[in-house]
């Protein structure tokens, strides 16, 4: 026993060997690749074959239908080519599950493969589309391609049995990647943003609802022409927005009109002067126009007359005193006064000339204790006074009284004030005091004390003239004339001047005083110059009077004047105030009083 | 609830039918296509009506696995709802093509065609056979689906629908 199965193993073995020396061997056991149903009423299955062994091998194809026993056999296996079996409609049942086995055979034996379970309904895979056309479509916009194709003929798509989804891919020949769409269940596609002058590839497939894709169809090639793409929806979109933002840009500046205009073109000041009608201007009467800028009261030509001050009224009371205080009627009376708009003229009390009814006004004094002062325009030289600064400009700070020469009087009485440090040096404010008799001046008198100012803070780069000086301050020592005879009322009272001290103190002494010195007996008749005689060619000769102290110079000029006015036919006067003047001149020593006015029109002339 | 490959054995051999071979559906297109309306509605009506218990079924038995998807569970449960939908929308159908009146509700098929009585098996054994059920339903929907694209088509162009 041991020997025989020992013996067939070694055969074994050696047919084996020879077998394999031969190169036969049983079929290698098929492999079933793949069942496809094209239109879900037929289906082929593929299979692959092992190895043959080196032997003819034969394979048959086995299908059991779910739930049954019958094995059957491949109906066909021409049909589907090599390695195939081709189930018909008659063979294919839907919703059934297949069992398929391939079994190979030769002549060493038969291999059986994997059994494999199919549902048609499950494995359907449609064939390629057909007759795909893709066509270059020219309109009013950029060209096209339009791909259209035809279901695969053996699909049932008209009766529902199957609905089909269809895809197309397009490229480039030189492209990596394709660009697939999707039609859907449409037999044509529309296919944009295509280059001009360049070739494509495309190419469609389709897939039932449940089932696989299926291949891809043959490449059909398209060419695009050479066309220019308008991107007219690009310049639509720059065009509505660029109107949108000029209206905004309208509407904004429309809405700020004003700031915009107000901020490109800023107004211009025109020209204003206070009081100037352009109107005017344009109707051409020039008159109404510069009559208009006049302001009345500046320049205070009409109260000219009023600072000639031909004298210095003084009033006289028993009890009242004069006092003129530069410093202290100045602040009052500016106190009162209202102060001015800025640019007008001063006027009034600031001015150079000082006017004296509103400095009345202003001042609030008592009835009786006013003084009239003016300035006085004794200047002996004018330049003096005139470097001093400018006369006619008022300073607009609180000193504004310290630049003029304002005389003001007030009520106070023995104030004895001094020009200080703080007043302007021309300011001259006759003082009135109360003088005691010490002086051995006659009560009746009031003394004018002839002060030199002081020089001022520097407001002036020369100093004052004191020999010369334009304004003096005047102190007046209102001696006590109330027995004077003097009314007690307001009255105007002339005072003349008797002399002048050798302290510069000008004595005067009123008109109306009976005890004048017998020196003013002669005060009339000085006045006016004598007539010698009468010539026979009627000709006034008049009386010349050879001792006088006065200046040299001005007498020379009046004589010759004189002589002038003596050769004359005409019995005119000839101006007999010259002559007076040559007689009195600066002379104040009691031969008369001091007629200013007379003086006036000579310092015209300066 | 994947099923390993080797267990398809076990699901076929264990003669695991769908419930639905009970009615004699023809199987192929020709066939299919020389039923008429009424067999076609009726069938479809049919085929929805059995399928409603088995899926109230199909819910609590995958409730009861730990690792069941949620999706899976949301699906079923879908599923269910639409069935209903659908079985209204037969009816209809049948009332407006046949005129027949006909009830709607699931008490037509019969109990003992159920073999899901309260029995719970083992894991392995319950899934097996829920992996079974779900693929009859998939194929009874699919019957169903074809059918109604039929009638759709027989509504639109009886000539076209014809059989070539």
């Amino acid at each position: 026993m041991m020997r025989i199965s020992a013996a067939v193993l070694i055969l074994t073995l050696i047919a084996d060997l020879i077998s394999q020396a031969a190169g036969v061997s049983p079929p290698g056991k098929p492999r079933l690749t793949s069942c496809r149903s094209p239109e879900k009423e037929t289906f082929t299955c593929w299979w692959e074959p092992g190895d043959d062994g080196g032997l003819p091998t034969t394979y048959a194809l086995y299908y059991r239908l779910e739930n049954t026993e019958t094995v059957k056999e491949c109906p066909d296996y021409k049909t589907a080519g090599e390695n195939s079996c081709f189930f018909d409609k008659n063979a294919t049942s839907l919703w059934v599950n297949y069992n398929i086995t391939v079994v190979a055979t030769n002549a060493l034996g038969r291999n059986i493969s994997e059994p494999v379970e199919v549902d048609v309904v499950y494995i359907v895979q449609p064939n390629t589309p057909e007759n795909v056309k893709a066509v270059v479509i020219h309109e009013d916009r950029d060209p096209f391609v339009k791909v259209s194709w035809d279901k695969p003929r053996t699909a049932d798509t008209r009766s529902g049995w199957i609905t089909l989804h269809y895809q197309l891919r397009v490229k480039q020949e030189e492209d990596k990647e394709w660009v697939e769409y999707d039609a859907e269940r449409q037999k044509n596609y529309n296919v944009f943003s295509l280059h001009s002058d360049r070739e494509y590839m495309v190419q469609v497939r389709c897939k039932p609802d449940h089932g696989f894709w299926s291949e891809w169809t043959q490449t059909t090639y398209v060419k695009m022409p050479n066309y220019i793409p308008r991107e007219r929806s690009l310049w639509i979109m720059i065009t509505i927005f660029s109107v949108f933002i000029v209206f905004i840009l309208t509407w904004m500046l429309k809405v700020k009109h004003n700031s915009v205009k107000l901020c490109l073109l800023p107004p211009v000041p025109g020209p204003k002067i206070k009081g100037f009608d352009k109107q005017l201007l344009k109707s051409g009467k020039s008159e109404e126009v510069f009559n208009s800028l006049v302001i009345p009261g500046f320049p205070p030509t009409t109260d000219y007359d009023d600072l000639l001050v031909e004298y210095l009224e003084v009033y006289d009371n028993e009890e009242q005193e004069l006092v003129l205080d530069g410093k202290d009627l100045s602040e009052d009376s500016m106190k009162s006064k209202s102060p001015s708009d800025s640019d007008s003229g001063r006027g009034s009390c600031d001015s150079r000339t000082l006017l004296l009814d509103k400095c009345m006004e202003g001042s609030g004094n008592d009835q009786h204790n006013y003084s009239q002062h003016g300035e006085t325009s004794w200047a002996s030289s004018s330049e003096c006074s005139e470097s001093q600064g400018s006369p006619g400009s008022p300073e607009s700070t609180d000193g504004r009284m310290k630049t003029w020469p304002v005389v003001f009087s007030s009520p106070q009485p023995h104030h004895h004030y001094q020009v200080g440090a703080t007043k302007p040096a021309y300011h001259s404010v006759p003082e009135i005091l109360k003088h005691s008799p010490s002086h051995a001046i006659p009560s009746n008198y009031h003394q004018l004390y002839l002060q030199d100012i002081p020089p001022q803070e520097g407001r002036f780069t020369k100093p004052p003239c004191r020999h010369s000086q334009s304004y003096n301050q005047f102190n007046m020592d209102n001696v006590d004339i109330s027995e004077a005879g003097v009314p007690p009322s307001r009255s105007l009272e002339y005072v003349e001047v008797q002399r002048v001290n050798p302290e510069n103190i000008l004595l005067l002494r009123p008109l109306s005083d009976p005890n004048r010195e017998p020196e003013g007996s002669d005060r009339i008749d000085e006045d006016y110059s004598k007539v010698k005689e009468v010539t026979s060619n009627n000709t006034l000769l008049l009386q010349r009077e050879t001792s006088h102290q006065v200046v040299n110079d001005y007498s020379q000029d009046f004589e010759s004047y004189a002589d002038q006015c003596t050769a004359q036919q005409t019995p005119h006067p000839c101006k007999p105030v010259m002559t007076q003047l040559h007689s009195q001149d600066m002379r104040v020593m009691g031969n008369g009083y001091v007629d200013t006015t007379v003086l006036m029109p000579l310092y015209k002339q300066f | 609830m994947f099923v390993p490959y080797p267990l398809h054995v076990l699901i076929n051999q264990a003669g695991n039918t769908c419930h639905s071979k009970h009615i004699p559906i023809p199987t192929s297109k020709s066939e299919i296509q020389q039923i008429s309306d009424s067999w076609l509605l009726h069938s479809v009506l049919f085929l929805v009506q059995s399928w409603m218990e088995p899926l109230l079924y199909l819910q609590t038995t995958l409730d009861r696995y730990d690792d069941a998807p949620n999706a899976l569970l949301s699906k079923t449960k879908w599923v269910s709802d639409k069935l209903l939908s659908l079985e209204q929308g037969v009816v209809v159908l049948i009332r407006k093509m046949l005129d027949e009146g006909i009830m709607a509700s699931s008490t037509i098929f019969d109990h003992t065609q159920s073999p899901y009585d309260g029995q719970f098996p083992e894991v392995l054994e319950s899934v097996i056979r829920d992996y079974h059920l779900l693929t009859c339903f998939k194929k009874d929907t699919h019957k169903m689906e074809t059918f109604l694209k039929l009638l759709k088509c027989r509504q639109s162009n009886k000539l076209s629908c014809l059989p070539q």
